[in-house]
Order: structure tokens, then sequence, then C-alpha cells
């Protein structure tokens, strides 16, 4: 349905993506973890055509078939919540504060569907309902501000599934809200992509909700697909040096907060920062913060091995 | 030290242009710019009259450079008269707050009711119209436009450590707002009176225009406006000359009061 | 919101009343005689005490003020004293033509000011957005007056395609009309310089906002994005200024009636100031000023309609 060929973006300052190559069945649920800076919200904003003005696209990027790597805005337009929907992060200011939240996601099904003012009014209570928001019809008269974060959130989920999207990117759909409010809205996520069969792609640093709710997993590191496979495979599992170290960075719940002696343990980190653009190494990207690092890692280009698509040089690839 | 942004530069240099007519104006002018030649009016641009003559064959170059000088002094009288009254009101409002803070706004706010033609038309129908009404007039709107942005940025300097610690060492208001306030929202004020620079020069270009400002045969780009509209038919460019330059020397203002700002801080506090 | 009116309305009454007290005590209290002023300084001591008289000068001032606002306020601005007929009808005669000019004025800045300013926006950092804040910061430093003397002379004195001046009255609405268009592009053009720029740097501030994201996602056109989420939350800045510009362009129309020999109350300042006629410079100052204060208060009634976020807070 969509696939990504050695797709790259580069920027005036540096290359942010790299060789991405990635296929998207209907039905698929996918999870795409990495720090912030990455390149996954940018992946993410590709997929739907709306790649920063300033970055130049190369490779291939196929949906139903059709080459999409060079449409223009008019081309994507009728692609944009028919095929592809999105929601953001921020459900506090991504929905219009001047709008009734009902009209804002009526305004979609009237523009592509053609439908009534009456006929959309119907839909979206039917959307309201299927997303868990009680009192539909009462949602939707109200305007963003007297909505809680979750309502929002929800809101903004029934908007992109408004014109039965094939495929749903969330893009830390869950970052801006309470713990358990997230794990409500991460499983409606799961359930509304298998009762559609809508593939799901969900973007997050989040590996306990990416763990909950995806079938396969791609980890980011510095506009590289580093790692990929079944999500509970690379998470029980994980292979590439930055996949082992972000999950030992995780703090687990059930783990002693002191240590022996009464000292307060230290979480372990992945030493030094995510680069900047410019400051990208031409050959493996995490080669300065990696404890197996060889002299030539920095500069001489990984090449993808083994079923996981492991990019490095240094560990063999296992299923 | 950074480039300096081209509208500070293009500002400065209309500016200079226009300040250094109106200073030249003070010791030389290519004619006497009131000496009559009726056998010489509406001449053509030539050597000896360089725009050529009006309709009472007076050198239109020596006129403009008096109308440079006449727009100069009339804006700087009324926004130092304006601005100073204003910038002590804010300096109080920010100062001492409370009811004072309360009355100084209050009356900042009515006097918006008051455009400066509004306030002109009350002078020159009690005393008559003349020049020294339309700057009166002039430096009354400036009044609280800059008390506003004095109190304005004043109160946010009044909440900083160094003016705390003034306060808390025995330093009254009025010094504090002295050798503390003051010296450090001067920038802010600077640009104001700038922008409001250009704002006067447009004000009494108008206000003479209309017959309230300078009287005859005072020289102004606006009084010089108001007799070519009488003669546009026999000579339309003198209709063209006097209105470029108040163009040139409101957009110097303008432009060089928002380079300043661009330079001294870009997230002054900006009053609208 | 219930509250928020009722403290905007008792506001803007009080504003009234003290424009009311500035204006009578600028014209009654300042030094000069203006029975004196009137008639001159030849005039006999006898004509001067008559005409005291006439004006209800001997009376104290408060009576006088309490005797003008409460007439003012059925209508009743005295008697004009150079054309011998009631205020009221003085005004009412010209009221048509400065409202008519002021409202036109401002429909055109609108429609200018708001396609200029959110092209502007919408080709941010591209040669279009250049092009119109050039213009526009040209336009701010051109005197509408001027620019009025720039129309007359390329359209009626050039081209002759329309009239440099003068109104014929309302009898031939197409005569009257082209005898407006003039005016009003002249009020028009210079007040949506300014417009136009708060317009591009408001909706800019909109267009970073992340519902437009949404919007565009769900696969609106930028023509709609732009005009149907960024323009209503770029309003409630350019609906400041708008309250501003109006009273500004009702001034303007003073200078521009005068500039175009138009028969409106800006006319009527001038031969009062010239004739001396000080209760009808007093009316008219005072109805202008109470446009301008009018205008602020309809604007700070409006946000409330714009924003459904200032009805909830108190």
């Amino acid at each position: 349905m969509i696939e990504l060929d050695t797709l790259s973006v580069t920027f005036a300052a540096g290359s942010a993506l790299r060789d991405i190559s990635l296929k998207i069945a209907p039905g698929d649920r996918l999870g795409i973890v990495g720090e912030s800076g990455s390149g996954k919200s940018l992946l993410a904003s590709c997929l739907m055509g709306m790649a920063p003005d300033a970055a130049t696209l190369s490779g291939t990027l196929t949906i139903d078939g059709v080459d999409m790597s060079d449409a223009d805005e008019e081309t994507w337009r009728p692609l944009r919540a028919r095929r592809v929907a999105m929601i953001f992060q921020e459900p506090m200011s991504a929905l219009n504060p001047l709008r009734r939240v009902g009209d804002t996601v009526a305004e979609p099904l009237r523009l592509h569907f053609g439908l009534s003012r009456d006929e959309a009014a119907k839909r979206v209570a039917e959307l309201f309902a299927e997303v868990d928001l009680p009192n539909p019809e009462r949602r939707a008269r109200m305007f963003p501000h007297e909505l809680s974060g979750g309502q929002r959130q929800r809101v903004l989920i029934a908007l992109a599934l408004a014109c039965d999207p094939a495929l749903l990117i969330a893009d830390e759909p869950t970052t801006a809200l309470d713990a358990n409010v997230a794990l409500q809205v991460t499983d409606l996520l799961v359930d509304l992509s298998e009762k559609r069969g809508m593939a799901l792609v969900l973007i997050s640093h989040d590996l306990a909700s990416v763990a909950r709710s995806t079938e396969r997993v791609a980890v980011m590191y510095g506009g590289d697909i580093v790692e990929r496979g079944g999500t509970d495979d690379v998470l029980h599992a994980p292979q590439h040096p930055y996949t082992q170290g972000l999950l030992a960075a995780r703090p687990d719940p059930q783990a002693a907060l002191r240590d022996e002696q009464g000292k307060r343990k230290r979480l372990p980190t992945i030493p030094g920062n995510v680069p900047p653009l410019s400051g990208l190494a031409q050959g493996c990207r995490f080669a300065g913060r990696c404890a197996l690092e060889r002299p030539d890692c920095a500069t001489a280009r990984p090449v993808p091995h083994g079923p996981r698509m492991l990019l490095c040089p240094v560990v063999e690839g296992a299923a | 030290m950074t480039r300096l942004p081209a509208n500070f530069l293009l500002g400065a240099v209309l500016v200079s242009l226009m300040v250094g007519l109106a200073a030249l104006s003070l010791v030389w002018t290519p004619h006497d710019p009131t000496a009559l030649d009726i056998r010489n009016k509406f001449a053509d641009p030539s050597m000896t009259n360089w725009l050529g003559t009006d309709k009472l064959g007076r050198d239109v170059v020596s006129q403009l450079m008096l109308g440079a000088r006449n727009s100069m002094t009339v804006a700087l009288v009324a926004v130092l008269m304006g601005g100073s009254i204003g910038v002590v009101l804010g300096l109080l409002a920010a100062g001492i707050g409370g009811w004072v803070e309360d009355l100084v706004m209050r009356l900042a706010d009515l006097s918006f009711a008051f455009p400066a033609l509004l306030f002109a038309i009350m002078l020159a129908a009690v005393f008559g119209p003349s020049l020294s009404n339309a700057v009166f007039a002039i430096a009354f709107i400036n009044i609280p436009i800059f008390a506003r942005v004095t109190r304005a940025s004043a109160n946010q300097i009044w909440t900083r450590d160094y003016v705390m610690a003034a306060r808390a060492a025995g330093m009254g208001t009025f010094a504090i707002s002295r050798d503390h306030i003051l010296p450090n929202i001067a920038a802010a004020i600077i640009v104001q009176a700038t922008i409001e620079f250009a704002v006067a020069i447009l004000a009494e270009a108008a206000l003479s225009y209309l017959g309230l400002g300078a009287q005859p045969p005072a020289a102004s780009w606006g009084r010089m406006l108001s007799e070519a509209q009488t003669l546009m038919y026999l000579a339309p460019e003198l209709a063209i000359y006097p209105g470029l330059c108040i163009v040139a020397a409101v957009l110097g203002f303008g432009l060089l009061g928002d380079g300043l700002r661009d330079i001294t801080d870009p997230r002054l506090v900006r009053e609208r | 919101m219930t509250y928020f009116i009722l403290r905007r309305t008792l506001g803007f009454i009080g504003t009234l009343f003290a424009v009311s007290i500035v204006v009578f005590a600028t014209m009654n209290i300042l030094p000069g005689d203006p029975a004196m002023s009137i008639l001159g300084l030849e005039a006999t001591e006898d004509a001067l005490a008559a005409l005291r008289e006439d004006l209800g000068l001997n009376a104290p001032v408060h009576i006088r003020y309490v005797e003008w606002i409460t007439g003012a306020f059925v209508g009743d601005f005295g008697t004009s004293h150079s054309f011998r007929v009631p205020v009221s009808e003085l005004i009412g005669e010209r009221l048509g033509m400065t409202i008519s000019l002021a409202v036109a004025g401002m429909l055109l800045t609108l429609v200018l000011a708001l396609s200029l300013g959110i092209f502007a926006a919408s080709k941010h950092r591209q040669i279009g957005d250049w092009g119109v804040m050039f213009l526009s910061q040209l336009g701010i430093a051109v005197p509408a007056f001027w620019l009025s003397i720039l129309l007359v002379l390329l359209f009626a004195v050039k081209l002759r395609w329309l009239p440099p001046g003068g109104f014929a009255g309302w009898d031939d609405p197409v005569a009257a009309m082209r005898s407006l268009i003039l005016p009003t592009v002249a009020l028009a053009l210079v007040q949506s310089s300014v417009l136009a720029r708060v317009t591009r740097s408001s909706a800019l501030e909109v267009m970073r906002q992340d519902f437009t994201r949404t919007a565009r996602a769900s696969g609106l056109s930028q023509r709609r994005i732009l005009w149907r989420h960024v323009l209503p939350n770029a309003l409630v800045p350019i609906v400041t200024i708008v309250g501003m510009q109006f009273a500004a362009l009702v001034t303007g129309t003073i200078v521009i009636e005068n500039v175009f020999y138009l028969p409106g109350l800006g006319r009527l300042i001038f031969q009062s100031i010239s004739n001396r006629d000080l209760p009808t410079v007093q009316a008219l100052v005072m109805l202008f000023a109470a446009i301008v204060v009018t205008a602020n208060f309809i604007v700070d009634l409006l946000y409330v309609v714009i924003d459904p976020r200032l009805k909830a807070r108190q």
C-alpha cells in the first residue's frame, strides 16, 4: 500500500533522513521509536506530503502504486485524510480554538464526500461515539477550550478517521496526556485499527505504549532506521547498540530505586547527545556514543544486514 | 558588530538628507525664498531655479528647504514637549502605582478620543489658526503615547533584582526612577520618539494644508500643497515636489525608528 | 459575559461624559472671549455684551455645561451663529455625506488590507510578500491629502475620467458615485497600508499554530485554510486596529472633504472655524470624538463575538 525505497531528506544544514526503506501493508501496526531529533516526525510528515519547504527529497515514496516523491500540493491533497491521516502530539493547540469541534470534524466530510450539513453532523456523532466520547451530540457543539486534553485527542482521532483512511499516523499522540488517559488513547488506536482494518503507524519515544500496541517496530537514530523487526523480538532482545542503550535507559518500575548501600541508583544513560544535523557522521551516526565503536565506524557507511536489517557493522545480525 | 539592518540604513540616509536640507536653509538657500518675481512666475526648471518657480515667482527649491526646516522644527518641539510630559507621567505611573497609575492610564485612554486634527480644530476655533496651536495639538497627542510606552517598559524594569535591591537600600521612588529606570528604558523611548517624529511631520503637513498650521507667507510643505492644488491645471508639478519631500521625511524617520528597534532589542516592549 | 459587557458599557458612558467635559472646557474655559473672537477686535462694547447675552455666556460655566449636555442628549446643539439655523439641522444635512464616505472607505480598506495581508502572509519571504510590505511602508508615509491631489492630477486632470471634486447631490446617483470614487480610494489606500501589515503579521503568527497543520492534514486547500481557519483567528488584533482606523477614517474625512470640496461635516467644521461659529464647532468636535469612542466600544464588544474563549472568562 505504502512503500518507501531509499527515501532521503536533505536540508541545507545536512541530511535528516538517510535511505529509509519501509513497507506498510493494510492493517499493519508499526511502531517507530527513537529520541527527539532522530527524524521520526519528519518521516511521518513525508508520508503526508507535508515535509518542510526547505527539504529536498530523493528516493521514492509510492502510495497505492503511485509515485508521490515529486507530487505537488494539489496531488497530495485528495490523499490526505482519505488515504493517509495523521494525529499530532499537542491536542491542546491542534484544534482551531474558534470552531466548535463538531464543525472541525465535519469540514473534511463535507469537502471530500460532499455531505450535507445534517448528514455530516450525523456522521460526526457516529465518529465521536466510535472514539468513546460520551454524549457525542453535545460534545460536537463544544469549543476546544471546553474539553479536556484526552477528549481533544479523541476529537482529533475522530477527525483523522472521518474520511476512512487506510493508514493512520499517530505522532506522539499521548505525550501531552496523563498516564492513564494516555493508555486509554493508545488502546483506542489499536481497537480502531483492528476493527477497521486500518494500518497504524505509532511514533513514540514511549517504548511501553509501542510494545502494547504494535506488531512491528523500527528504531530510528540520526535519520537512519538502525534496527527493525517484530516488536516483541526487538524490545526483548535488542541487537543494535543504540536499541540496547535505549532499553537500558528506560526506568523499570519494578526495580529498586536504591542500591544495597541505600544510595539512589542512577539510571544507565547513553553518553552524549544526539548530534545536530550538520554534525552527523558520514558512516554510522551512533559513532561517538557507541560502546562497541571501531575506528572506521564514523567513516564507513554501514550496510543493513540480517533479518532485522541491522545497521551496524560490528554486531552480527541474528534472527 | 553585526550588520546594520537595511531599514535603518535607508532611514538614516533619508533623515540625514532632510535634516541636512533644514540645517543648510539656516545659512544658505539658492534664492531668497520669499522674494517675489512676478515676471518670472511658473518658470520651468533651469540653472538658476532648479525646480522652477511658483505663481509669485518664488524659487521652489528654496521654499522646499524652508519647508524642511519648518517640518523638523515643529516635529522636534512637539515630540520633545509631548514626549517629556508623557515620559514623566509614565515614570510616575509605574513608580507610584495605585490610583496614580490608574488615573494616568485613564487619562491616556481618554485622550485617544481626540486625534491631533480634532484638538487643533478646537484650538483654532478658540484662538484662531496658528502654527503654535498646531504644535500644541501634536504635542498633546504625544503625551499619552509616551506615557503608555514609558509605563509599560518601566513596569518591567521595576521587577528587576537591582531595582528591588535599591529599594531595599532605602532609595526613594523618584531617585530609582531617575537613576535606574530611565537609563534602562531610554532605548524604547528613543525608538518611539523617532517613530512619533514621522507621525508629527505628517500631522504638521496635514494641519498646514488645511490652514490650521503655518500661515502665509511662512513656508511649509503642507501649505505649498494647498496652494499648488488650486493651480493643478496650470502647474501640476508644483503639487509633486512638496509631497515627495513629506514622503521622504516620514518614510525616513519611520524606517529609522523600525531599524533602531531592531538593533536595540528585537523583543523590545512594543506599544502596538 | 454579561459582566464584561456591562463593565464595558459603563466605561463607554463614562468616557463619553469625560470627553464632553474636555470639549466643553477647551471651548469655554480657555482664556479668550468668544464674543470678541466672533466679532473681532474692533467690535463695540454694546455689541459684545449683546452677543454674550445671546450666546448665554453670562451664566456660570457649570450651568452652561449642564444646559449644553442635556440639550445634546436630545439632539439640540443650540443655534449656529453664522447660519442662523439649529446646529442639528446643519449636521443632519451633511451627516449622510460623511458617513457614506467613512463607511465606503472602511469597506474598501477591509477588502484591500485583508486580501493583501493574507496574500503577503501566504507568500512569506517571497516576492509577493516583499512587494506588499514595500508598498504598505510607502503607503503609510504618504499623506492622504497628497495622495488625493495625485489621484486628481491623474484621473481628473490628465485622463479626465472622474470629476476633480465637488458634489452635485444624490439626485443623479451615478454622478454622485463618480464624485465619491477618488475620495474613497484616497481614504482607503493609506488606511489599508497600516491594516495590511497588521493582517500579515497576525496571520503569520496564526499560521505557525498547530491547528493549521491539522487543517492541512485533513486535505483542506491552502486557500480554505487561509480564509476559513487562519483569518478568523487572526482577527482579534486586526479588529483592534480596525476600531482605531475607523476613528482615523472619520477624522480623515475632514481632510478629504476639504480636498474634494464635498459638502460633509468636515467642510462644515472649516466653514464654522472661519465664521467663528463656536457652537457649531463645539457640536462637531463632540460628535467626531463620540464617533471615535463609539468605534472603540464596538470593537470591545466584537471581541466577545469573535472569540468564544472570552465568553467563558470573567
